[in-house]
């Protein structure tokens, strides 16, 4: 086996198949054993001709980060792909049309614009395309025969993959395909001598990997689903749009609701509704819509209803970079709202983590009655990755109402103060259990009062729940050096993959260095991070926004100095930069 | 704090409820000022529940904020005041996750035409099955005595004390506007006509708005007194109007302000579990 890793980019115009091809490839990929992680980017704006991009990183390790700079490129279309030549690295391999549709000046041509190192590898992609198909519109598909004869990718698996893909197509369809693909392949083992050294051990096995292949929004709503989510009220926003979508395939088969909503505000009520009805509820939105969900973010604490919402962090603030990432939310889902308003809050670090996240966050909704956010970003959303099914949900995590026992309901206090802060909870229908919940301060039995042992109480109360819930949380990621070092990456959300990679590379080059994140924030496991910050001299806290939210957040945690890493590209945090800020300190 | 004048008065619930009239009401005593109208509307809509035998366990009242916000705290249902305005979602999202439950959404004009005004259409199309109560007195009353949209134009409140710059809403024309499929219209003063009403609009299929107008008494003095509701209301004469008549509907609703009575009920109309059951089928 090769230990390849290589990020492949194929650039094009929306509509001509640059998505696409990026997708056969990441799931031939996946199917033979490589893992893949997976970045397109393509215009926030509607309209056709906009630059596509398909990124792939393709590794025989376990791969953390979609990667910074490209091996290969395929250009799909000049003038667009010229703009991604600066993310080519050095010695880079360029795929791209050496006879184009039209003529292009010299300038408006790929080929002028290459640094010197570069590969450039020119092939006939349009003519190619129409002596196989009649038409040009499988140049993507000549492209990837190229991609698959230049890097020794067996042409039989491949289109067996093709085949599987477009399994359900009209004939012609998965023809032209394969036969595009097929004249890519040939023409190139004929006619073009291979210069660069990428080369996969791709050997058609009969063993093939049936793994999903999916981003992030698709990991919360199919962990939402297992956690038996029944309601799912939304707004159309981006990032999370494509949460609401599956949902609203989905729920119904399942027996569930899912609802179009006027607004977020409305979102949130029907989520409030339903948990309050005692089913499993949740909404998704994005900075925007998560400002007008604030006032219900302190109902759902202090009336103690069950409620999730999913945040996808964009650019802000206001309606700012909508295609964006960011991760400039923290401090909104930490302390937005009101009042002492304690709120679990969830930021899983990776796609295979928003599936169990989701299952968390409403398992302790229903316990603990209480306000959980899911804390996602654009990056996490988007990126696509191949990752076994699975397994369904531990029982535990989906039963978890607390309800009172026969002699309780004898003489019923909804909002009992109790030493873990749960109090039991009847759900509508049951006889004699029958209470009223405020978002006014109250007493044990639900009774709006404003006096000042009570509003102590109660919020003690309230506060407790968060204690208990810090027993129950996983453990955080620590990784890297584990003895006394020079630096601790404490890193959050989707740059953690990042932090820890960049901290795997500090290690090879004999750094002391180590990582760590935790996938629950708030209640945050401070001991934990005390311990792991204590064997280190300085801490690093790399983030993508300004202000560095999370730093605040630890700084006053810890007793070493703490060090920034704080960027607003609008792109993902990138191993790269963490390592070169490691060094600097260094 | 328990002074010897409300132990009188909790003795004397205890006794009527075990009449069973009262079985509704929980022992707690409502905050309204003495005289208001909401009194009226409460003890209407308890009857309309008793005589429809609904069960207390499968009954969900859902409040804003404001005077009316507290209606659920004196009922023996599961209640659940909410926030400001939004009664209707919270309601609604009741219902969605369980459709055997009896949803009442309870709203002030505050909640339903200010602050909340725009969930009131999304509801109505979507033709949710719950039962809005809508407790129009025509001011903020919690706030003591600001304008609300239904204010009187020209009328001297403590936020406009030189009179009201502000057109009132037409509560009936909107619903029927927006495509309620029941919009009625009840007084505080008439409790027994209000439980007609009210069993009506509970046990309509869909969406149904109930305006019910009441004075409050403690800061409007002048507009919308018992005296004047009391003389201006006056019931539809349902031999002329015919119920399934939108164009009849909206005519009365803009010409006759003060009629009471059913004026709009589309009962063929399916709701949106219904709708959503229907659509499912289609795909399987």
């Amino acid at each position: 086996m090769s230990d390849i890793d290589i990020v492949v980019e194929i650039c094009g115009s929306a509509g001509e198949g640059t998505i696409s091809a990026g997708e056969i490839l990441s799931r031939f990929m996946s199917e033979e054993g490589y893992d893949i992680m997976s970045f397109d980017s393509y215009p926030a704006e509607i309209r056709g001709f906009g630059k596509c991009v398909a990124h792939s990183r393709i590794s025989r390790t376990r791969v953390l980060t979609p990667g910074k700079y490209s091996d290969v490129l395929i250009a799909l279309n000049d003038s667009h792909s010229i703009s991604q030549l600066p993310v080519l690295k050095e010695q880079g391999v360029l795929i791209y049309d050496n006879k184009p549709p039209k003529y292009h000046d010299e300038d408006k041509s790929i080929a002028g614009w290459l640094e010197p190192g570069m590969i450039p590898y020119g092939i006939p992609l349009n003519e190619l395309a129409i002596k196989a198909a009649g038409n040009a519109r499988g140049r993507n598909m000549v492209a990837l025969g190229a991609f698959a004869a230049l890097f020794g990718i067996s042409q039989d698996a491949f289109i067996q993959s093709v085949k599987r893909r477009y399994g359900k197509k009209k004939q012609v369809v998965i023809d032209n395909n394969v036969d595009s693909f097929v004249e890519g392949f040939n023409w190139t083992r004929d006619n073009v001598r291979k210069i660069d050294f990428h080369l996969f051990d791709s050997s058609p096995s009969d063993v093939k990997r049936d793994q999903l292949i999916i981003n992030g929004n698709e990991a919360v709503a199919r962990g939402a689903l297992a956690a038996g989510l029944h309601l799912y009220a939304g707004y159309p926003i981006t990032p999370a749009t494509k949460i609401m979508e599956i949902l609203s395939k989905e729920l119904p088969k399942k027996g569930g609701v899912f609802l179009q909503t006027e607004d977020e505000i409305s979102s949130i009520g029907h989520v409030m509704g339903a948990g309050f009805a005692g089913k499993r509820a949740m909404t998704g939105t994005s900075g925007p819509g998560f400002c007008l969900m604030s006032e219900f973010t302190g109902l759902s604490v202090m009336a103690e209803v069950p409620a999730v919402i999913v945040n996808s962090q964009r650019g802000g603030p206001s309606t700012g970079l909508p295609t964006k990432h960011e991760q400039s939310d923290l401090n909104i889902a930490l302390f937005g709202g009101s009042g002492d308003s304690p709120r679990v809050v969830i930021a899983p670090t990776s796609v295979d983590q928003c599936y169990q996240a989701a299952v968390l966050a409403l398992y302790i909704a229903e316990k603990y009655q209480t306000l959980v956010i899911l804390l996602i970003d654009f990056f996490l959303s988007n990126s696509i990755k191949n990752l076994d099914p699975p397994p369904p949900p531990d029982p535990r995590y989906l039963n978890a109402n607390i309800a009172p026992g026969k002699d309780e309901l004898k003489d019923y206090k909804r909002y009992q103060i109790t030493e873990n802060g749960i109090s039991p909870r009847t759900i509508p229908g049951t006889p004699g259990g029958m209470f009223f919940s405020t978002g006014l301060e109250h007493d044990e039995r639900g009774k709006p009062v404003y006096d000042t042992k009570t509003h102590t109480l109660m919020t003690e109360k309230r506060f407790r729940k968060h204690r208990e819930i810090l027993k129950e949380i996983p453990e955080p990621r620590i990784t890297g050096w584990e003895g006394q070092g020079d630096i601790g990456v404490v890193s959050w959300g989707s740059s953690a993959g990042a932090a820890e990679e960049a901290v795997i590379l500090a290690c090879e080059k004999g750094l002391k260095v180590g990582s760590f994140s935790s996938m629950v924030l708030s209640p945050f496991p401070a001991n934990a991070l005390v311990r792991f910050c204590d064997r280190f001299k300085t801490i690093l806290v790399p983030e993508m926004n300004y202000s560095g939210q999370f730093a605040n957040m630890i700084a006053p945690i810890v007793t070493r100095p703490v060090m920034r890493l704080n960027m607003v590209t609008g792109l993902p945090m990138a191993s790269e930069d963490i390592l070169k800020k490691i060094k600097e300190i260094k | 704090m328990i002074t010897p004048g409300s132990q009188y008065l909790d003795e004397q619930i205890n006794t009527v409820k075990e009449n069973g009239f009262l079985r509704y009401r929980t022992g707690e005593l409502p905050t309204w000022c003495p005289g208001c109208g909401y009194f009226g509307i409460t003890d209407a809509i308890l009857k309309a529940c008793l005589e429809l035998n609904l069960k207390n366990e499968e009954i969900c009242a859902i409040s804003g904020i404001g005077c009316a916000g507290r209606y659920p705290v004196f009922m023996n249902v599961y209640g659940f005041h909410t926030l400001h305005g939004r009664s209707i979602p919270v309601a609604s999202g009741v219902k969605l996750a369980r459709e055997d439950l009896t949803v009442f959404a309870v709203a002030g004009d505050g909640d339903a035409l200010g602050i909340g005004g725009g969930h009131l259409p999304h509801i109505a199309r979507k033709n949710i099955d719950i039962t809005l109560f809508l407790f129009d007195n025509s001011i903020y009353g919690l706030t003591k005595g600001q304008s609300s949209a239904t204010t009187l134009f020209g009328q001297a409140t403590s936020s406009h004390p030189g009179g009201n710059p502000d057109t009132p809403l037409n509560p009936i024309k909107l619903a029927l506007a927006y495509g309620a499929s029941f919009v009625a219209r009840g007084f505080a003063g008439d409790p027994e006509g209000l439980k007609h009403l009210a069993k009506e609009a509970i046990t309509h299929k869909g969406f149904s708005f109930l305006h019910i107008t009441t004075p409050c008494v403690t800061f409007d003095k002048f507009n919308f007194t018992w005296k004047n509701l009391k003389e201006n209301h006056s019931y539809i004469d349902q031999s002329i109007h015919n119920v399934t008549d939108m164009e009849s509907a909206m005519r009365i609703a803009e010409h006759e302000r003060f009629k009471l009575g059913v004026f709009y009920k589309d009962s063929n109309r399916l709701s949106y579990h219904e709708n959503l059951r229907n659509i499912a089928s289609k795909k399987a």
